[in-house]
């Protein structure tokens, strides 16, 4: 936990449900600022790796160190004060509530409202498809608008990293690249984030490294171009023969 | 016609009463998933309370009232820490009727405590909290029931407003329609379940302390309220707050049309009657939506 230079360190986790594991020795970092994807089939485990950085799930041995600090027995909900915020598959939103209602909910482990508006002012910015829908339910939006709202939510607690898990299931072609841009866009403002996707043409596109998972363990690493030069990775993942 | 704006009048406080009762059971099943069968013990608790305030040390009935609901709020969190903490820990299936039979258990557990401690003896107001009686429509209303009646419009009202106009009540909404969702941002689900437990159990309290000036503590004063709270719910559909209100006012009405023209002991049956038809024929209730937790909207 000492290289102070990256923003996570995962060290040798394994996690399991009941008696299954599902996740064996896995470890890799996200540095500064970088852009990194675990690729894997459905069902290797990348989901069960995000829970388990969130403090969702417990790692049967491991650790997960954020910003130098061990985190591995810490509550999911201290994380956001922490600057680490998980955008689930599921979304997680508050769909009887409106969605400004949702966004200053994001902001929770923000104390001072001027920051909460500015935060506000900004992920409207961002997304300007939201605040047309402000006064909106959450659960009456389409897809595309939910992911949004999911992405805009987590960046209301000025997080340093975020972790997404599939953020384009679901979305328009022309979504994915509105929810790729913002990623590289809060990276210039150096925001870290840890994908986890399924459209890894794209992903590779715009990440800077990536881990390919399967079956619960790493199985190959290195920056994109390397995955992507990678023929066993073409051939499971790319559909290439 | 007088007699039907007497009528009305009275189901409106009668129900006004249950609807307190059915806002914080309801607000414990939307947030924790909780069916509490030990709501009408807190009730029970909020009219010795009261007792004590108003008798014991003499405090206005106003102050009686607000410190029944402050200490049965203490003993709702501290209950809930030592009791659904661990349950929690413990129970992953079967959560439900888990609490089901805790609560069952905390409530003989609490008649009985209460009854070897102050014993079966009836404490009751000689004279109620406020004498005489107010005109309305020509009909006199004792000043008792109006004002209770607004008291305990005032705290439903109130609860309205701190649970969509503060930051912890906004919590406790996030708590009850997306748990995972709510640690995300920061909710310390632990704290926001003993508060919204505790803030339920004030609520009862004061219900009790409210008609304390009609019903006396007993240790079994909590049964009835539980058993009228409980068909509200049924009635509405479980886990909505805002639907409790209403469901707490239909209920009182239907009570008083059962008394007014069958004479008062056809009074639970026609709550009952009308609770089995609403579980043949709509299970969710009146406002209820089919699979959805809808919870405190």
């Amino acid at each position: 936990m000492s290289e102070t230079h990256n923003i996570l360190d995962v060290e040798n986790i394994n996690v399991s449900y009941g008696h299954l594991q599902v996740v064996w020795d896995v470890s890799f970092s996200v540095g500064k600022s970088k852009v990194v994807a675990l690729l894997g089939l459905n069902g290797a485990g990348k989901t069960t790796i995000l829970k388990t950085i969130a403090g969702l799930i417990r790692p049967q041995s491991g650790s997960v160190g954020f910003l130098g600090q061990d985190i591995t027995k810490l509550p999911t909900h201290m994380l956001a004060e922490r600057g680490l915020s998980f955008i689930s598959e599921e979304r997680n939103l508050f769909i009887s509530m409106t969605v400004e209602e949702n966004l200053t909910l994001g902001a929770y482990s923000v104390k001072r409202k001027d920051k909460i508006h500015e935060n506000l002012r900004a992920v409207y910015d961002l997304f300007p498809r939201l605040k047309e829908r402000s006064k909106q339910l959450a659960g009456t939006m389409s897809g595309g608008e939910r992911q949004m709202l999911a992405i805009a939510r987590g960046l209301m607690s000025n997080p340093r990293m975020i972790m997404l898990d599939e953020p384009s299931m679901g979305l328009s072609p022309q979504n994915v690249r509105v929810v790729f841009e913002t990623i590289k866009m809060l990276r210039e403002q150096g925001v870290t984030t840890l994908i986890v996707e399924q459209n890894v043409n794209t992903t590779l596109e715009f990440a800077d490294r990536a881990y390919v998972i399967d079956q619960g363990r790493v199985v190959m690493e290195g920056t994109s171009s390397e995955v992507r030069a990678d023929n066993r990775i073409r051939k499971l993942y790319l559909g290439e023969e | 016609m007088d007699n039907i704006i007497y009528a009305v009048i009275i189901s409106v406080i009668r129900g006004g009463f249950y609807s307190l009762m059915a806002v914080g059971l309801s607000l414990v099943f939307g947030v924790m998933n909780i069916a509490n069968f030990a709501h009408g013990e807190f009730y029970m608790l909020g009219a010795y309370f009261a007792y004590c305030g108003s008798v014991v040390f003499r405090l206005n009935p106003f102050l009686s009232i607000l410190f029944a609901g402050a200490a049965v709020f203490v003993i709702g969190v501290g209950v809930e820490k030592a009791v659904f903490v661990p349950l929690r820990v413990r129970s992953k299936k079967n959560w439900l009727m888990n609490t089901f039979l805790l609560t069952l258990g905390i409530s003989i557990i609490m008649q009985n405590l209460v009854r070897v401690v102050v014993g079966n003896r009836n404490y009751g107001l000689r004279r109620g909290y406020f004498q005489g009686n107010m005109q309305i429509f020509g009909m006199g209303i004792s000043n008792d029931r109006i004002i209770c009646f607004l008291i305990s419009m005032a705290a439903i009202v109130g609860l309205m407003l701190f649970l969509n106009r503060t930051r912890l009540g906004r919590a406790i909404r996030a708590v009850s329609q997306d748990a995972t969702g709510a640690q995300l941002v920061g909710i310390n689900l632990g704290f926001i379940y003993s508060f919204t437990f505790g803030l339920s159990c004030a609520l009862a309290a004061i219900a009790g302390a409210c008609l304390l000036f009609k019903d006396p503590a007993t240790p079994i004063v909590g049964l009835a309220p539980l058993y009228k709270s409980w068909f509200v719910l049924i009635l509405v559909g479980m886990g909505n707050v805002g639907a409790s209100i209403i469901g707490g006012i239909i209920v009182g009405f239907l009570e008083t049309l059962a008394v007014d023209w069958l004479g008062s002991g056809w009074m639970d049956v026609m709550s009952l009657g009308i609770i089995m038809l609403m579980l043949i024929i709509k299970p969710n209730g009146l406002f209820g939506k089919k699979g959805v937790k809808s919870a405190v909207e």
